[in-house]
């Protein structure tokens, strides 16, 4: 049942969005997320939203997909939503006993809402249309300077692709761990948080020696592979750029050009 | 001719120690082993658990390197660690769990480990790639994550692997063991092929009898020593020395040995059903 868990939410489609390499992806997310942070006037989120709206289109992922992502901060919105409608000060427009709203708790509460909804969404194009793998590889790839400075840049990349393949097999053995200790009479449901976070103890140190056990062996067959770093490695599918890729990065580039250029960045 | 593999008197101890790093006591897990494998042999070689014969493999492949004695592999001397990744590359491993040595979440990634390791340029190592696929007969799952397989599929993933690489001959350390009978049958039949098609040596470490009857060479080991030595033909026949060294005979042999104690007329070291069958009538 866990066989087909991935990290991430990767959606399988064929799209222009997926076809890109995912160097462009990511700094495409940056690029965004970055300008949702400087854009201050009404008129500007429409752009921004209308920008997002016609990647996500291009992508061919249900909207469903995306608005998915957004439930998880649903509370988190209300509540900080809440906050600033009620404690801006400024130009009272509704008051009852010691709460009033403000014209502009509404306009900064709003503004925050949109922003965080666009931000989510944002993020999750890049993650819906992207595998983990072609991640990690773009992510190894744009950092790549950053081993001049002794960031252990392919290190982190194949620890993280590493652990993307062994997720799936963890969680099965975690299955198979804790029917284990049912069968011996173990009980993972009842009692208080206390109690029931106990009784995990039984299933994590099983789980905790066999992954142990594993990252030794997969250690040892991975030097008898030869696997001595990242120095001296070739790529078996190197990220190329294609004609695709530069038009979505001039695409990108024309985006904050627009916002700019219309005026509808404000810098504070 | 120089043989492929050469083990001098070879000697490795496992040094037990107590929490405080207190020696308390040794285990000989190889002593004073000799064997030369020639090239494009099949060698096939058995023990119970504790026999030290995974030990063995772990010194071809240079995961560790002997105490005392001397292993050559094509002329390499495992000790010298300027070799390491010489004597890697000559002589490919295939370990016991398949889930613990498939690195990539796809079949073609993972079997493009090792060449990418090697340094191969990207065109070659997909020309690699698509020959080991081709050779273990797992092409057409070449875009499937390894999760998806079965245990014998995984493990011709792991010798596509090994077989990526251009390796003079490969080691097997009891590949079959966590597999089911199906599985095990797909993987010696993949890797018979490879020492019949391919010419590649092949040194297979088991505890299943049955999986060494296309063996050129057998060697049985016991507490770190080897035992018996000799065709399949001749160790199986051997029926009595087998069962005090705790291996469990095939029960075709078994069956014709019995036969041949109560008086039938019959060859020693019954391999198969069929040549008992043909035996017979």
């Amino acid at each position: 049942m866990f066989r087909d868990m991935t990290l991430g939410q990767y959606y399988p489609a064929e799209s222009v969005i997926h076809k890109l390499d995912p160097r462009v992806k990511l700094v495409a997310t940056f690029v965004y997320i970055l300008s949702l942070f400087f854009i201050g006037s009404v008129t500007g989120y429409l752009l921004a939203a209308l920008f997002l709206l016609s990647v996500i289109a291009l992508s061919r992922v249900p909207i469903g997909f995306m608005v998915r992502g957004l439930r998880a901060i649903v509370i988190l919105m209300v509540v900080a939503a809440l906050f600033n409608v009620f404690l801006t000060p400024g130009e009272v427009i509704f008051s009852w006993r010691m709460f009033s709203v403000t014209k502009e708790g509404c306009f900064i509460a709003a503004k925050m809402v949109v922003r965080l909804t666009l931000l989510i969404m944002g993020s999750s194009v890049m993650t819906l249309t992207t595998t983990p793998a072609n991640l990690t590889d773009g992510l190894e790839k744009l950092l790549g300077p950053l081993r001049k400075i002794r960031v252990p840049v392919h290190e982190m990349a194949m620890m993280m692709s590493i652990a993307l393949r062994f997720i799936p097999i963890l969680v099965e053995e975690t299955d198979r761990i804790m029917k284990a200790q049912i069968a011996r009479g173990a009980d993972f449901e009842s009692g208080n948080l206390i109690r029931r976070a106990k009784s995990l103890i039984p299933l994590l140190i099983p789980l905790f020696v066999s992954a142990f056990r594993r990252a030794n062996d997969l250690a040892m067959a991975m030097e008898a592979r030869c696997y001595r770093g990242g120095a001296g490695r070739t790529k078996m599918k190197p990220l190329v750029y294609s004609r695709r890729d530069r038009i979505a990065y001039l695409i990108l580039a024309l985006y904050p050009a627009l916002l700019v250029a219309i005026g509808y960045f404000h810098f504070r | 001719m120089k043989p492929l593999i050469d083990a001098n008197s070879i000697t490795y101890e496992y040094i037990r120690r107590d929490d405080e790093g207190n020696v308390e006591g040794i285990t000989t897990a190889l002593d004073h082993v000799d064997l030369q494998v020639k090239k494009g042999d099949f060698i096939a070689i058995l023990g119970h658990n504790g026999s030290g014969k995974s030990t063995f493999a772990k010194l071809l492949n240079a995961i560790l390197t002997p105490a005392e004695g001397t292993i050559y592999v094509d002329g390499f001397d495992t000790s010298d660690p300027a070799n390491v990744w010489e004597v890697r590359r000559k002589a490919g491993m295939v370990f016991q769990n398949p889930d613990n040595q498939i690195i990539a979440q796809v079949v073609e990634e993972d079997v493009g480990f090792g060449p990418e390791n090697l340094g191969v340029p990207t065109k070659e190592i997909w020309e690699r790639v698509i020959e080991s696929l081709k050779a273990l007969g797992i092409y057409e799952l070449r875009k499937k994550s390894p999760n998806r397989l079965s245990g014998g599929q995984k493990q011709r993933v792991s010798i596509a692997g090994v077989l990526a690489m251009h390796p003079e001959c490969i080691i097997l350390d009891e590949p079959t063991a966590m597999l089911d009978p199906r599985g095990r049958r797909e993987v010696i039949r993949a890797v018979r092929a490879l020492n019949d098609v391919e010419n590649i040596t092949i040194i297979l470490i088991t505890h299943y009898m049955e999986e060494i009857v296309n063996a050129d060479r057998v060697f049985v080991m016991n507490e770190g020593k080897i035992a018996m030595e000799g065709t399949p033909r001749e160790i199986f026949s051997r029926v009595e020395e087998l069962q005090n060294l705790s291996l469990t005979v095939p029960a075709v042999t078994l069956l014709a040995h019995e036969l041949k104690k109560a008086g039938v007329d019959l060859p020693d070291g019954v391999l198969t059903k069929e040549e008992l069958v043909s035996c017979l009538f």
